[in-house]
């Protein structure tokens, strides 16, 4: 068992290295000195603690929508609402901080949960549409996530702009609405440890409550969920809501921790990410971490090459498609062969000494 | 003309990725225009060995010889080019397609760019009556029987110019005289030259039918012989091995008071299959109900209704004398209701949760297994662990997946989870379909065991002599509706059933 | 109603022809697939590569033609990488489809900043437009003329498409077989059909349909290309095949609604209202329509 997973490990640490190398080098090459470029991509990212720093804050809202996407995926929903969410839930954070009058300690707790509620109907209502008219949750969750948008970017141009601002943004976020910052010299903020503790809730809800073995059942097998009575409709929606009330969380910390003002003028890419990172962590709440570090990493290498070589830091969107497709291509990652090769002779070995005549498989 | 016989294994074995190994060093080989009768139980590698020959399979090792000489089947295309048809167990038909679509399916005749549909109808009209298959060209495939159906995919075999043709268990979905039919199709064919390799472990019928009769067990030939060479003990004998299918032989018990009772019950259902029409019946406290049926008489139906799946569409079911109208599984599991699916992997469990996980869910909420909201992950593995014991549960350990067990072990696991919950009614659907022997035999002690305690069991089966060995009493479905009420008892045979289960004869 | 009125409302129809072409093109690719069992969800992606590509293979050959052909090529390449990620890599299809978005976004913008140093648009590329089709006698009878005549060249091969596919699909052998592999993949293959081939021609003729309909966003709807442009019309004629129900012209229907929802849209917002909000409708409908669509099927399980 340690043994496949180790397997598993280095096969996926070996691709995103081959990956990053597939879709670095050639752009490298079109540029004067190839080996500064990534030398920059690679080592750039820790030669200075701000941009050390950045990984770790780009992390955060990664973390957060690769948790909300593996929580519904555990429960089968193919739910894409998480960036809508995500888009909408910064946008209702920031709207309620700037037009609520509230005292300045309340402003980010309640701003953030009126943002989580308000932009998790992303999800929650593809959610609700299936739970209650079995409609696929994949096709409403992408129509909702452009309305989200439209709806998100009329409230910015009618109720937040700042005139005097130039661009399509809001007013300025309020001093006291903002997260604390923890680390000097970094823009790391308190969104980062709720992240990190969001992650550990996650394994808790999945593998050690009943809400959330009940997920599992109905994501595994809903037949079987159905056959033990469980309120299968219910579970989905639960889960979608839980997810939505994450990304949308998200959104708001993002806002919160990162911003001045609110300034997307487009859906974010935020929870596109989220399901790579959850793919990545094979939608391991305690994988996520890494998962997300190793995502931000690769960002905050590519827009450091964008910023000093003049190359488009949207390569990362390459090197993140492939690794999506290859982390899940059973091909490779369930290769014997390669498998064999990872773990030594032990299981060429295995498989010979013990076999047993089939029972069923014939039938 | 060689002597070299038509098919000829020489020394194939199997074994599949997982390391099960299916065959070992099959060897033997099959006479032109006979029908040839490949027995065993299930599991014992038949339904391997055809794939081999129909290309569905490959062999780790050894060689299929075709008129003596080695051919590599690597696709059922190749095995059409040498006239190998087969009709599977699970009919290989598209169901929303018509029947002439499903048997011109992959040869289409043409008329420039598109398919002749008016040579391809006559195509089946013409092949139905040579044969003397009569079905209708233009019925899509969904809205048949199951009979029928097993006529389109024989019609979608021949009409591919076979010289042998595999049947795969082709009576487990037959009534005895839609069998009788099947045989006497079947005698017309070999008349015609053709060979037939009849996969049965039927012995009745492979007497009946075939002239010569390979026996595989556990993977290995076990015996070769004309039938006229052999008795039926012999070839039993090697069909099972050391192990005798124990007889039990229930019937006639006085039962206690109706657990459960449905009065004028009606479903009204999409599928035909799945319809009920003024169903009577009570269950009572410590008697095995037996349901015998063809499959797709209304029993799905009637374990739908009865779980709480579906609502009736007309009359009332009542557990314990209370209506049960608007409950849902839920809410009868709580009142005692237990459910052994016919499906025990998609229905029963889920294969990559792990065993404790599959044995404790639906308890999961008990004091016993939950604090709060928190799982007790230590006291569902103990209650796991001595699941596993008291019902003989081969596994690897608690923690392997339920896809690790074979589908003997793993039925008995579900059994020990639906059986925990200590049931006032049970509902037994296929309980021992498609598992060994000792398995089998476990379970039927268990649902006696469950009885003699004073649960009302209900079981549903396809195998008449389980159904005769463990029921009291025995009611036939036929089109949704009950044809048939009787005792069981030791003149109760298999024959008597049949008649009823075909709807020929109406004794309620 | 008075004339006017109806004028009014007719001459909507040629604006709500051009919305709906894009959304119908690549709505026949994703019916094709999905029929075959491997639903395209990469058609968001296959469409922006396709009004890339139109783009700067026009401004490279000074030929429209070529921008187009350019298109179609490459969303059957993206089909082929489809299929090979599904049946080589044995990759999940719907993430595969989802990396073919992230890809696409992410390569355009790359390859057009590679090739112009510009990376929102490609203003600098003298790229060709498709022709507008007038009908000679039709384009002059009043009410008929403004209905069928005057429209791109790509609308009218977006309308004719739809009974081609559905011929395709009930009529032809290779259709037959399609929807064979696409309900009942093991079946099909005992019947001798090669799944896996019958599932790469369609995933790359799915992608051909959609780079079509992408060539139709750069070379008809527009005259040049700009980042992300196709904005989630993928993803609009996901959700018209869906409403569809697998037929051409159920989709057909579907497309000409979310194209009518669009078009009036557009029309709305020059008469004062909060354009933003407009623009949600066309994602709002296809939410609706799916769920009055799955409301429908509920009560035909319940009742039968």
């Amino acid at each position: 068992m340690i043994r496949s997973a180790l397997a598993s490990f280095v096969i996926t640490a070996v691709l995103l290295v081959v990956v990053v190398g597939i879709v670095l080098v050639p752009i490298a090459m079109q540029m004067p000195d190839p080996l500064a470029v990534l030398d920059m991509f690679v080592l750039g990212p820790f030669r200075n603690p701000r941009h050390t720093g950045n990984i770790i804050e780009m992390a955060t809202p990664g973390m957060m929508c690769g948790l909300a996407v593996a929580i519904m995926l555990r429960a089968g929903m193919f739910n894409l609402g998480v960036e809508g969410a995500f888009f909408l839930g910064g946008l209702a954070t920031v709207a309620t901080v700037l037009l609520v009058p509230l005292p300045g300690w309340a402003m980010a707790p309640v701003g953030l949960a009126v943002g989580a509620v308000v932009g998790s109907s992303v999800c929650a209502v593809p959610g609700l549409l299936r739970a209650r008219y079995d409609a696929s949750e994949l096709v409403s969750s992408l129509m909702l996530n452009f309305a989200a948008l439209f709806i998100g970017l009329f409230i910015v141009n009618y109720f937040l702009r700042d005139p005097t601002a130039g661009a399509m943004v809001s007013y300025k976020i309020p001093n006291d609405a903002r997260l604390p910052r923890l680390v000097a010299g970094t823009r790391i903020h308190l969104g980062t440890i709720i992240a990190v503790a969001g992650c550990l809730l996650g394994t808790v809800y999945l593998f050690m409550t009943r809400a959330g073995f009940e997920s599992r059942i109905v994501g595994l097998n809903p037949a079987f969920a159905a056959h033990l009575g469980l309120p299968i409709r219910w579970i989905l929606l639960r889960s979608q809501l839980i997810g939505g009330l994450i990304a949308a969380g998200a959104g708001g910390i993002e806002m919160l921790g990162l911003y001045q003002r609110f300034s997307w003028q487009g859906l974010p890419g935020n929870g596109w990410t989220g399901v790579v990172v959850a793919i990545l962590a094979r939608d391991n709440p305690i994988l996520l971490i890494p998962a997300a570090l190793f995502l931000s990493y690769l960002q905050v290498g590519g827009d450091l090459i964008s910023r000093n070589f003049d190359v488009p830091s949207e390569a990362v969107g390459l090197i993140q498609a492939l690794v999506l497709l290859v982390v899940t291509s059973s091909a490779i990652m369930r290769n014997p062969r390669l498998l064999r090769f990872i773990t030594g002779r032990k299981a060429a070995a295995n498989k010979t000494s013990g076999p047993k005549v089939a029972e069923g498989s014939a039938a | 003309m060689t002597n070299a016989p038509l098919v000829a294994f020489a020394g194939i074995s199997k074994t599949y990725g997982n390391g099960t190994l299916a065959l070992d060093d099959v060897s033997f080989s099959i006479a032109g225009g006979v029908i040839h009768a490949i027995c065993g139980e299930n599991g014992a590698g038949k339904s391997t060995l055809m794939k081999i020959l129909f290309g569905l399979e490959q062999p780790s090792s050894g060689a299929v010889l075709l008129d003596g000489k080695a051919v590599a089947i690597t696709s059922p295309r190749v095995a059409a080019g040498q006239g190998i048809g087969m009709v599977h167990q699970h009919f290989s038909l598209v169901p929303s397609l018509s029947v002439t679509e499903n048997i011109v399916l992959g040869q289409e005749p043409r008329r420039g760019a598109f398919i002749d549909r008016a040579a391809a109808r006559q195509r089946v009209v013409d092949l139905a009556q040579r044969y003397n298959l009569l079905v209708d060209p233009d019925a899509v495939v969904r809205t048949l029987s199951v009979a029928a159906q097993q006529k389109v995919e024989i019609l979608k075999a021949l009409s591919r110019d076979v010289r042998v043709l595999i049947l795969d268990e082709p009576t487990a979905v037959l009534t005895p005289p839609e069998t009788d039919e099947l045989f006497e199709r079947l005698r017309d064919l070999r008349a015609a030259g053709l060979t037939i390799l009849f996969i049965s472990h039927k012995l009745r019928e492979v007497r009946a039918l075939a002239s010569h009769v390979t026996v595989l067990r556990a993977g290995r030939l076990v015996g070769d012989a004309p039938l006229d060479a052999i008795e039926d003990d012999a070839i039993a004998r090697l069909v099972m091995g050391q192990a005798e299918r124990p007889k039990l032989k229930r019937g006639g018990r006085v039962s206690g008071a109706a657990t459960v009772t449905l009065a004028d019950v009606s479903l009204a259902a999409r599928d035909a299959a799945d319809r009920l029409h003024d169903l009577d019946l009570a269950i009572h406290a410590g008697e095995i109900l037996g349901v015998a049926g063809v499959d797709g008489s209304g029993q799905r139906g009637l374990v739908s209704v009865l779980t709480g799946r579906i609502q009736p569409s007309a009359g009332a079911i009542a557990y314990d004398g209370h209506s049960i109208a608007g409950l849902g599984t839920a809410a009868l599991r709580q009142r005692g209701l237990a459910h052994l699916p016919a499906d025990r992997f998609h229905d029963g469990g889920s294969k990559r949760m792990s065993l404790v996980e599959n044995a404790i869910a639906g308890a999961h909420r008990l004091a016993a297994f939950s604090s709060g909201p928190f799982l007790k992950r230590r006291a569902m593995e103990a209650r796991t662990v001595q699941m596993i014991e008291r019902y003989n549960v081969r596994a690897p350990g608690p923690k392997a997946p339920l896809a690790a067990l074979s589908g003997g072990n793993a039925q008995k696991l579900i059994a020990a989870r639906e059986f925990a919950t200590e049931p006032r009614f049970l509902i037994a659907d296929q309980p021992t379909r498609g598992i060994d022997v000792a398995a089998a035999a476990f379970l039927h002690e268990r649902l006696s065991e469950l009885a003699e305690k004073g649960c009302a069991v209900l079981l549903i089966t396809a195998d008449l002599d389980e159904l005769l060995a463990l029921s009291d009493r025995i009611v036939v479905l036929y089109a949704g509706r009950i044809v048939a009420r009787m005792e069981n008892g030791p003149d109760l045979t298999p024959e008597r059933l049949g008649p009823s289960m075909l709807g020929l004869e109406s004794a309620a | 109603m008075s004339d006017i009125d109806f004028v009014g409302l007719l001459s909507f129809v040629p604006a709500i022809l051009r919305v709906t072409t894009p959304i119908l093109l690549a709505a026949l690719g994703v019916l094709i697939s999905d029929r075959a069992g491997v639903l395209n969800i990469g058609v968001e992606g296959m469409m922006l590569s396709g009004a890339f590509v139109g783009v700067v293979a026009s401004a490279a050959t000074g030929s429209a033609a070529a921008g187009l052909i350019g298109a179609i090529i490459v969303g059957g390449l993206l089909g082929a990488v489809l299929a090979g990620a599904v049946h080589i890599l044995k990759a999940d299809l719907i993430l595969s489809g989802i990396a073919l978005n992230i890809a696409a976004a992410a390569g355009t913008t790359l390859l057009l900043f590679l090739m112009t140093g510009d990376k929102g648009m490609s203003g600098s590329l003298a790229s060709q437009v498709l022709p507008k089709v007038t009908i000679p006698v039709i384009a002059d009878i009043p009410l008929l003329g403004t209905l069928l005549s005057g429209h791109h060249i790509l609308t009218y091969v977006a309308f004719l498409a739809v009974p081609g596919v559905g011929i395709f699909l009930t009529r032809t052998p290779l259709g037959l077989r399609l929807r064979a592999v696409g309900e009942s993949p093991e079946s099909a293959a005992i019947a001798g059909i090669n799944v896996v081939r019958v599932q790469v021609m369609a995933l790359i003729v799915s992608g051909a349909f959609v780079g079509t309909g992408g060539a139709f966003l750069s070379m008809g709807y527009v005259s040049w290309f700009s980042q992300d442009m196709s904005a989630g019309r993928g993803f609009i004629a996901l959700a018209a095949e869906v409403m569809g129900h697998g037929s051409a012209s159920g989709t057909m229907f579907a497309s000409l609604l979310l194209g009518a929802a669009e078009a009036i849209a557009v029309a709305l917002q020059g008469r004062g209202l909060p354009s933003e909000l407009m623009q949600t409708v066309p994602y709002i409908v296809p939410v609706i329509a799916l769920v009055v669509y799955a409301r429908r099927r509920q009560r035909l399980l319940a009742r039968a």
